[in-house]
């Protein structure tokens, strides 16, 4: 099977080809959005502070906007940046991907009013040049898929994460990547996941992350109940973090365990990954497209309407009363699994199905609703 | 009549499939069979005894421990956060000893 994607020089193949304005530090955002308001064809990547952070966090900012940059959905890139330092550090670790990077910084354009109209005149030339490039056909191991689950009730782990979980086992089958995130949201099942680990190392690797993050909630001498499960995981029938983790670590599907990957990190090796990263969707996701996703597949049981930015989204419950209530937002309703009898593997057909087609350019609902935000993960303070 | 799902052997809950009033009858499916008579009102997929539990107990779903409860629960009852604890990330016991 085959999907209609985007070829790029690096050998990449987006399912989009946008042009991403990417703010390099939280100044920019007004102006990048400005921008994107005026050209079609471009998408935001805007982010908070940067500015004041340093060492591994800093690191973290300009990774993570650089890989949303170097993501094969974005055709070229045209950064805003307040003055050179930063904005080239953002620049040179996306120009190797070959895209055509431009950049425009505040203190020598002369202020917001010629960034702006220097930026649209500049993201128009760029979204025609992109414009040129036509979908050709591509094989599914070039697709590398994101999986996130958020607002997750106790449907999520009978019905929509299953789904999922299909879904991603037909992915690495054909020679593609699954990516997991959700640190958190192993805890109590990270027994059962290691079990996958493809040897001793990458298993030690994922467990000892696992034990990190609790070990750090622990330290801080808080209960993470209330945080996660959050109230509306609670509402929905999860009573702990242990009962959320088994039901979410299905949707990452039954192949090995390859690697473990740091927040936003890229790899090019092929089956299941797991990346660290927090809980919470967009920072979950954003670290995911990031990391190179095109496509994230995302679980909600009670409802959870946001996408990410650069990767498309699709939207799945098998909550019946969800199905019904958020079908503004909601691509793929699996609620027959639980309702109807219909099998897990005609429901994970329907959705692998729907995924290509999404590859292919079939719109999702957060797409074309504008439900997208980024946010990039910070652990240290600013200074 | 009210459908719960068990969903393996070794479990002591089950999983509502529909919203449960006070007393009424649920007929489990999955790894469980035979009805139960919940002893509550008990909301969409929320978690009902399918055995008896002594505190201190480890609740079983997916065939694995989900936490422990807090208070004796008997067959039919709601399960949930007022009678189930977490035992991870419980930053809260380490700080006031167990």
């Amino acid at each position: 099977m085959k999907f209609f994607g985007y070829q790029r020089q690096n050998g990449e193949v987006g399912i989009r080809n946008w042009v991403g304005v990417i703010s390099v530090l939280d100044v920019a955002n007004p102006i990048t959005r400005t921008i994107c308001q005026n050209v079609s064809g471009t998408i935001p990547i805007t982010t908070l502070f940067v500015r004041g952070q340093y060492g591994r966090d800093l690191e973290i900012a300009y990774d993570t906007l650089a890989g949303m940059g170097r993501n094969a959905n974005v055709g070229a890139v045209l950064l805003i940046g307040l003055e050179r330092t930063s904005t080239e550090a953002v620049a040179e670790r996306i120009r190797h991907s070959g895209k055509p990077v431009e950049s425009i910084m505040l203190q020598d354009i002369g202020g917001s009013i010629a960034a702006i109209g220097h930026g649209i005149r500049q993201a128009c030339n760029l979204v025609i040049e992109v414009s040129r490039i036509r979908r050709t056909s591509a094989p599914i191991s070039a697709l590398s898929i994101g999986v996130e689950c958020g607002g997750s009730d106790s449907t999520s782990g009978l019905s929509a994460n299953p789904a999922i979980g299909y879904v991603a086992d037909q992915i690495v089958a054909e020679g593609g990547r699954v990516v997991i995130s959700e640190t958190a949201e192993f805890m109590g099942a990270e027994h059962v996941f290691a079990r996958r680990a493809i040897n001793e190392q990458v298993r030690k690797a994922f467990l000892d992350r696992i034990n990190q993050h609790e070990q750090e909630a622990i330290a801080r001498g808080i209960d993470i109940r209330g945080t996660n499960p959050v109230p509306d995981n609670i509402r929905g029938g999860l009573s702990t973090i242990e009962e959320k983790s088994l039901g979410a670590m299905v949707k990452a599907g039954s192949s090995p365990l390859m690697g473990v990957l740091e927040y936003s990190e890229t790899v090019s090796g092929k089956g299941m990954y797991f990346m660290a990263t927090p809980a919470p969707a967009v920072e979950s996701m954003t670290g995911l497209a990031a990391g190179g996703c095109q496509l994230i597949l995302f679980a909600t049981g009670v409802g959870n309407t946001i996408g990410n930015m650069v990767a498309p989204t699709i939207k799945i419950t098998g909550n019946t009363n969800t199905a019904a209530n958020l079908s503004d937002d909601i691509d793929v309703d699996v609620s027959g699994i639980l309702e109807k009898g219909e099998k897990l593997s005609e429901a994970g057909q329907r959705l692998f199905e729907h995924t290509l087609e999404v590859a292919s350019g079939t719109n999702t609902k957060s797409e074309v609703l504008n439900q997208r935000e980024t946010a990039i993960s910070r652990f240290e303070p600013t200074i | 009549m009210l459908r719960a799902i068990v969903l393996h052997p070794r479990d002591n809950v089950a999983v509502l499939l529909d919203t449960g009033a006070g007393a009424a009858v649920c007929k489990l499916q999955g790894a469980g069979d035979g009805q139960v008579q919940l002893t509550m009102p008990i909301p969409y997929g929320h978690k009902l005894a399918v055995r008896a539990m002594k505190k201190g107990d480890d609740v079983i779903k997916y065939g694995e421990v989900v936490g422990r409860t807090t208070a004796t629960i008997n067959i039919g009852d709601h399960v949930h956060v007022h009678n189930v604890e977490s035992l991870r990330g419980r930053g809260d016991l380490v700080k006031k000893g167990p």
